[in-house]
């Protein structure tokens, strides 16, 4: 009894962890579902929403006069808020300009998207080094979701449960677009049927351009709502996308719920195994992976796919 | 003793029976033929058949030998070759390495770092032998994946015959063949058979009745008749199918 | 018959004597034209490392992206063996084959029935679970500081000792055994085994109707390719007088892909020959440039992916045929 009353505020934490590990997986799934492609960038593609999350929050406007003053003299929270909502328009679009990049390699193996996006996260990583230097960042945020509260003798970060929340409303919001609204079947036949697609009348050219956009901006979404509590600094695309790419194929490749079941799994074994060896917590949600995948070939609600060939 | 055998097989995915009780039987030297209606579970038979799928009961025997289950490399050492519907070339291979990869040497010897595999003039040889056979003398140094339909075709059945085998199965053979095309087949099939034994799996019921010794005709994932293409014609089935008529 | 298609693989060709001579002279003219025998050093190890690495990826088909593991497994196993084992450059070398093949080996059990995506997922897996290892096991390999007392030491060559402390002795060291695994590796690809590597990547299924042991053929490349990246990295240990994580991280499993394919690991056996010079010679001379060159070698990897898959040498293949093509006309 006592063990598990022991492991429950671990239980807790590693649940909130997993919300958030489903959050990340969110661009990663819409982008793999839809076009059948690993984006090796996502994780560049998160870092750089939270770098331009960062500069919208706090931008050197000392020359803009008094435009600068009125900026800064707004307030925090609404500053966060004017970057959470216009990072990920950002991002979106520079991933609507690596599809454009990516055009050529359709039709051919599927390996060749996959290292034009590796090479897009190098290109991207380098690029945010340049723009913002390599040093450790913080993006600040708002003080009515900083601190934290003490409960049953552990302590708590508000932050933390302001995002495993935020990240909870966005997987029910994704989920209900894909489900409920009409551009949803769209994308949905578009992950199994792109005949299907075409007879319908929708042009497949765009539907892959707007999904890449919604895919990179949700990348950035969840790298402005995570970077505070990860910390920002040019290498942490690779911390991301590696974590995304396993929570996808742990839950299935083309499965929505599999994600979110993946994220979950992935923060439980992260958090439980962070409370009994820290040193290992990392690396436990590889060996997850390897025990999943070795028994269950295609993820827990996988389904056949073409990246399999 | 007959060269291969099926029987009772029974196949299903999931809750779908696709194949109820199949028994058949090939004879050496025989061009044996199967044929039936789309969706009546003729694929479905031939890759149990081949050992591509495992059959939920029943046995496969070869020579006397039960392959049930056997990996298809297995079965592929003990004699038996198959060609694919949907063709499977290996495409950036001139068509003259496809069959030396192909050549039972060539299996033998796949751990010998050592080998020269193209400077061996017996299995050069070999190889422009088989090529022959299926008429691409003079293709040999083209890459297979630049050849015209029709020489696919006939090197895919080229590939099956590297191996030297007892017993060839063929999948769909004049699929996407024009007339002409299957006119070419149907001699160059002539020919083999004068000197191998071959099932045939195929929905062109004139190209069938004109070379088999015997057919088998499956439908809902039965043997529904069998016998000489003469019997059938007179068989019930074949006549309200109107299948017959074309023969 | 008429005639015969048979054609003979040479052991040794034109290709190989130009870059025999034009490599192996490096420390001749090397710094003559500003490079440094470090450089060699590195060119070389890097060369094997690939070579080893596109018998997976450019011959078989298969993507790695965790290889760094078994690179790095070789440097760990060069130290630990030299540390506690015995003093011996020869023998330590070998450690490090073993541990890389070792290493391969095991994992090679877990996904040589794979293929694609989840074959490229479960390497960087297995990768990441190495490079966690190496950088928490801190009393076998020292943490994230590595092995520090690695050192150079003596080659016994028989009739006499070289030491290996001076950069171009060492390069002629790693030279000679670049020399035996392009040699080895030339006969391979041209055997009935290298024949069924590139079978297995245009087909894998149809690979397995013509007779070959598809799983056996895919796991030993695999142990294979994993041997010859512990090759390169216990040399790499003796380069660097030291073995650390860094080697194993994904960056660095990325780089050796990246090397491989732009230099046209695809379409010709010295693809990763070429993009191995190309990517040192790249980061010397952007990099005394401009601090960014990653961010220029990445988008010359782009460029290359997008425009041209098959590199470098798929490029130089084209602009002979169209050249022999004019002539011809």
């Amino acid at each position: 009894m006592d063990i598990i009353l022991n492991l429950l505020p671990h239980l807790l934490n590693g649940l909130a962890l997993g919300l958030l590990f489903a959050l990340i997986a969110l661009g990663f799934m819409l982008i793999v579902g839809v076009m059948e492609l690993i984006n090796l960038a996502h994780g560049s593609l998160f870092a750089l929403g939270a770098y331009v999350a960062m500069t919208i929050i706090d931008p050197n406007l000392s020359g803009y006069g008094a435009f600068g003053e009125w900026y800064m003299g707004l307030s925090l929270t609404l500053r966060y808020i004017i970057a959470l909502a216009f990072a990920p328009v950002i991002v979106a679009f520079v991933g609507m300009g690596l599809e454009i990049c990516m055009r050529r390699t359709y039709g051919k193996k599927a390996e060749y998207g996959l290292l034009l996006t590796y090479g897009a996260a190098l290109v991207l990583e380098e690029t945010i080094r340049i723009t913002w230097g390599s040093a450790e960042q913080v993006l600040q945020i708002p003080d009515a979701i900083s601190g934290a509260f003490i409960a049953g003798g552990m302590i708590y970060s508000n932050y933390r449960f302001f995002a495993a929340g935020f990240g909870l409303v966005l997987i029910l919001v994704v989920w209900l677009f894909l489900e409920k609204t009409p551009y949803g079947s769209i994308i949905k036949a578009g992950a199994h049927d792109s005949e299907m697609v075409r007879a319908l009348g929708v042009n497949l050219t765009r539907l892959r351009l707007l999904v890449f956009g919604l895919g990179a901006g949700l990348s950035a979404i969840a790298g402005v709502v995570l970077t505070p509590i990860w910390g920002l600094r040019p290498h942490v695309g690779v911390d991301v996308v590696i974590p995304a790419f396993l929570i996808i194929v742990l839950g299935g490749i083309g499965s929505f719920w599999g994600a979110v079941i993946g994220g979950i799994l992935v923060g439980l074994t992260v958090g439980i195994v962070g409370a009994l060896a820290p040193e290992w917590s990392l690396m436990s949600m590889y060996i997850l992976l390897i025990i999943v995948i070795t028994f269950r070939t295609r993820g827990l609600l996988g389904k056949k796919s073409a990246l399999e060939n | 003793m007959a060269l291969f055998e099926a029987i009772h097989l029974h196949k299903r995915f999931g809750d779908q029976v696709v194949l109820e009780d199949i028994s058949l039987t090939f004879e050496a030297g025989q061009l044996s033929g199967i044929m039936g209606p789309n969706g009546a579970g003729k694929s479905t038979c031939f890759n149990v058949l081949t050992g591509h799928y495992k059959p939920n009961a029943g046995k496969v025997m070869f020579e006397g030998k039960d392959i049930t289950g056997l990996p298809p490399r297995v079965i592929a050492g003990m004699g038996i070759a198959r060609s694919f519907q949907l063709m499977n070339l290996f495409d950036e291979f001139t068509v003259i390495e496809n069959i030396l990869v192909a050549l039972p040497e060539s299996v033998a010897k796949s751990f010998n770092i050592g080998h020269d595999i193209m400077g061996n003039s017996s299995a050069t040889d070999r190889a422009a032998d088989v090529l022959a056979k299926v008429g691409l003398t003079g293709r040999e140094l083209e890459l297979a994946g630049n050849l015209p339909y029709g020489e696919r075709r006939a090197l895919e059945i080229g590939v099956a015959l590297a191996s030297e085998p007892r017993l060839l199965f063929l999948d769909e053979p004049t699929q996407g063949l024009g007339a002409d095309g299957t006119a070419r087949l149907e001699e160059l099939i002539g020919e083999l058979k004068k000197t191998y034994s071959i099932v045939i799996i195929e929905h062109d019921m004139k190209f069938l009745f004109g070379l088999a010794d015997t057919i088998s005709v499956i439908h809902w994932g039965q043997v529904i008749a069998q016998g000489s293409p003469d019997q059938l014609r007179d068989n019930e089935w074949v006549r309200a199918s109107k299948i017959g008529d074309a023969a | 018959m008429s005639t015969s298609f048979a054609k003979k693989t040479p052991f040794i060709t034109r290709p190989m004597i130009v870059l025999f001579l034009a490599l192996g002279t490096f420390p001749l003219w090397g710094t003559s034209v500003g490079l440094y025998d470090y450089l060699g050093v590195e060119i070389v190890i890097w060369i094997i490392y690939a070579l080893g690495f596109n018998l997976l990826l450019g011959y078989t088909g298969l993507p790695s992206f965790g290889h760094g593991a078994f690179f790095g497994v070789g440097a760990y196993s060069y130290g630990l063996f030299q540390l506690n084992v015995f003093e011996s450059v020869w023998l330590a070398v070998a450690a490090g084959v073993v541990g890389g093949a070792v290493v391969a080996g095991l994992v090679a059990c877990f996904i040589s029935h794979r293929r694609g995506i989840y074959y490229a997922l479960m390497t960087i897996a297995f990768g990441q679970v190495c490079w966690f290892v190496s950088m928490k096991w801190h009393t076998v390999t020292g943490g994230e500081d590595g092995l520090l007392n690695v050192h150079r030491g003596t080659l016994n060559l028989l009739v006499t000792d070289a030491s290996l402390k001076d950069n171009a002795d060492l390069f002629y060291f790693a030279f000679a055994v670049l020399v035996a695994v392009v040699l080895i590796l030339w006969r391979l690809v041209h055997s009935p085994y290298g024949k069924a590597l590139q079978a297995i990547r245009m087909n894998q299924m149809r690979a397995g109707f013509v007779g070959y042991n598809v799983w056996l053929i895919k796991w030993s490349v695999f142990t294979l390719s994993g041997a010859i990246a512990g090759l390169a990295g216990g040399l790499f240990a003796i380069a660097q007088e030291s073995a650390y994580p860094d080697v194993m991280s994904l960056h660095a499993s990325g780089f050796v892909v990246m090397m491989t394919l732009i230099g046209g690991g695809f379409v010709s056996f010295w693809g990763p020959v070429i993009g191995a010079i190309v990517f040192f010679v790249a980061r010397d001379f952007l990099g005394s440039i401009t601090e960014t060159w990653l961010l220029w070698y990445g988008l010359m990897f782009m460029g290359v992916i997008i425009f041209k898959p098959e590199g470098i040498a798929g490029a130089f293949q084209d602009f002979v045929a169209k050249r022999r093509a004019r002539v011809e006309n």
